[in-house]
């Protein structure tokens, strides 16, 4: 585990290590890059192959503690090793997004996309850019844009998903979701989130639906609670719903209804029995 | 039969040259080749011709998740006759002859430059300084069809199938040094003979660009017959089948 490594004690091959593993896995520790980047920097010149890309993310842990100015030294080093890189200029527009100066980033990125039309990374960041000003209606219609491009981009599509989710546009959000879902139809967390929409359109036809999102949720994962709760409302609601027709349909939603009271008892009662036995060691101690 | 013996100066004088001259030649074709490699331009246009294809795949393969309503609406946006993507979307057909087109004829010449022509300069020279010599023993038995293989350059019709030539042992460093190669450039490298040999095998169809009209109508035409069949129907009863509630 992360927690347990001791900063103070590292060595330099280890420090290394640790953020070469940090970098592959896009993990962006903010709070830990405190403790080793002295370490990092100081040592930086005795590994060449590996200098550069370090130094790219040492300027994104910079700008992550709002030390712009050691973020502009770093950015520095990358631009007098590699002139007129794209990839140097997102860097740059980075740093002037973190500093709050929207116009000059925008600016930037156009040149680059100006340059390289297929860059996606700067398109993205375009939009992240416009999202971190709040600006929610130019995002969506800057990511909408992009996705006319790139339209197998995933990313972008969970992306506009939850601005459209912000915005309350929920049957955009859910057509955003189910483009996840071509993608990942095994995911039960895409499940759930479409169910989650389907339940808050509301009308019976897509409470069927949300039905049956919430239940393939839960047969992939049996432990996802929210599913659970989300299937108790469904049901519930499609009870009132069927409650004249009766019928067959009824029937079938009033098993189903029996199955999640039962199981949410049933999870009740091992909550309760968690909490006792976490009371009980408290007192013990 | 009586045992063949080496002199110890084919080892020094052909069978290490050998080895250190198509090492060496490796190297400088991978850097010869960085030098003359073009930054490939990609067209916006084929960068989204190929992520909706992406997209129209995905939509075949998992569309019976979605509800038929989302399913159809989608396949609508693909194939519908007026306004579907893959029938407004015009493309040049690309079926153009390469050799029009500048930019490719440098391409192949770039090609040619690193790769057959140290190939044949290289491997005659070595045929012809280095021929005729016995250079070292596999270490096991071998059938006489492999005398062809390893024998090149030597007929000798009574000699023992394990000898290797000089030739062959060129050709068979020439496509044994590539994990020397990786261990020395890395992945990837320019210097690895055997994949340009692949890419020749495989024809000169896959060097051409495909082309996006052919492609789309091939879409279209599995996107339409395409069977909407909802996964999830049975969602409700697989769940309570899976908890024993009957």
């Amino acid at each position: 585990m992360s927690d347990s490594i001791n900063y103070e004690d590292l060595g330099i091959n280890e420090a290394f290590d640790l953020i070469r593993k940090w970098r592959e896995n896009n993990e962006r520790k903010f709070s830990e890059w405190v403790l080793v980047w002295e370490k990092i920097y100081k040592n930086l010149d005795s590994r060449p192959n590996e200098k550069y890309i370090v130094a790219e993310q040492l300027l994104v842990a910079m700008l992550d503690q709002h030390s712009y100015n050691l973020a502009l030294m770093w950015l520095e080093l990358l631009l007098e090793q590699f002139p007129g890189s794209l990839r140097v200029m997102r860097y740059k527009a980075l740093c002037l997004e973190a500093q709050g100066q929207y116009d000059a980033a925008q600016y930037v990125l156009d040149e680059i996309i100006k340059v390289d039309e297929t860059n996606a990374p700067a398109r993205k960041r375009r939009v992240a850019s416009l999202k971190a000003q709040g600006l929610l209606s130019d995002a969506i219609k800057e990511l909408v844009d992009y996705l006319k491009r790139f339209t197998a981009d995933m990313e972008a599509w969970q992306q506009l998903g939850e601005l459209y989710l912000e915005a309350a546009d929920y049957s955009r959000a859910l057509f955003c979701t189910e483009e996840l879902l071509l993608h990942q139809p095994h995911n039960h967390l895409l499940h759930q989130r479409l169910a989650d929409i389907r339940y808050t359109m509301g009308g019976v036809e897509n409470m069927e639906l949300a039905k049956a999102h919430y239940c393939r949720t839960l047969k992939l994962n049996p432990n996802n609670l929210r599913a659970l709760l989300g299937l108790n409302l469904v049901t519930n609601n499609l009870l009132g719903h069927y409650k004249s027709s009766g019928g067959a349909k009824r029937k079938e939603v009033w098993k189903l209804s029996r199955w999640v009271h039962s199981e949410l008892g049933r999870r009740q009662a091992d909550a309760h029995s968690l909490t006792d036995l976490m009371l009980a060691i408290s007192i013990a101690d | 039969m009586v045992e063949l013996l080496l002199d110890p100066k084919i080892r020094l004088w052909v069978f290490l040259p050998i080895v250190v001259i198509t090492f060496l030649v490796g190297i400088v074709r991978h850097y010869v080749s960085i030098i003359l490699s073009s930054q490939k331009k990609i067209e916006l246009i084929q960068v989204q011709d190929s992520q909706v294809m992406i997209r129209a795949r995905l939509l075949r393969e998992n569309g019976k998740y979605l509800p038929r309503q989302s399913f159809a609406m989608r396949r609508h946006w693909f194939n519908n006759e007026e306004t579907g993507y893959f029938k407004v979307q015009k493309r040049p057909s690309n079926a153009q002859n390469p050799m029009t087109d500048p930019g490719m004829m440098t391409d192949m010449l770039k090609g040619n430059v690193t790769n057959v022509l140290p190939m044949i300069v290289i491997g005659g020279w070595i045929n012809w300084m280095f021929s005729g010599f016995l250079t070292t023993k596999v270490p096991f038995p071998l059938t006489l069809r492999f005398k062809p293989m390893l024998q090149r350059g030597v007929e000798l019709a009574y000699l023992d199938a394990s000898w290797v030539s000089s030739a062959s042992w060129y050709f068979l460093n020439v496509f044994g040094l590539r994990t020397i190669y990786a261990l020395v450039l890395g992945e990837n490298n320019a210097a690895d003979q055997s994949k340009v040999m692949q890419e020749q095998m495989s024809g000169a169809a896959m060097a051409m660009p495909p082309d996006p009209k052919a492609a789309f109508k091939a879409e279209w035409e599995a996107l339409e017959i395409t069977e909407h069949r909802w996964a999830l129907v049975t969602a409700e009863a697989d769940l309570l089948l899976q908890n024993n509630v009957s």
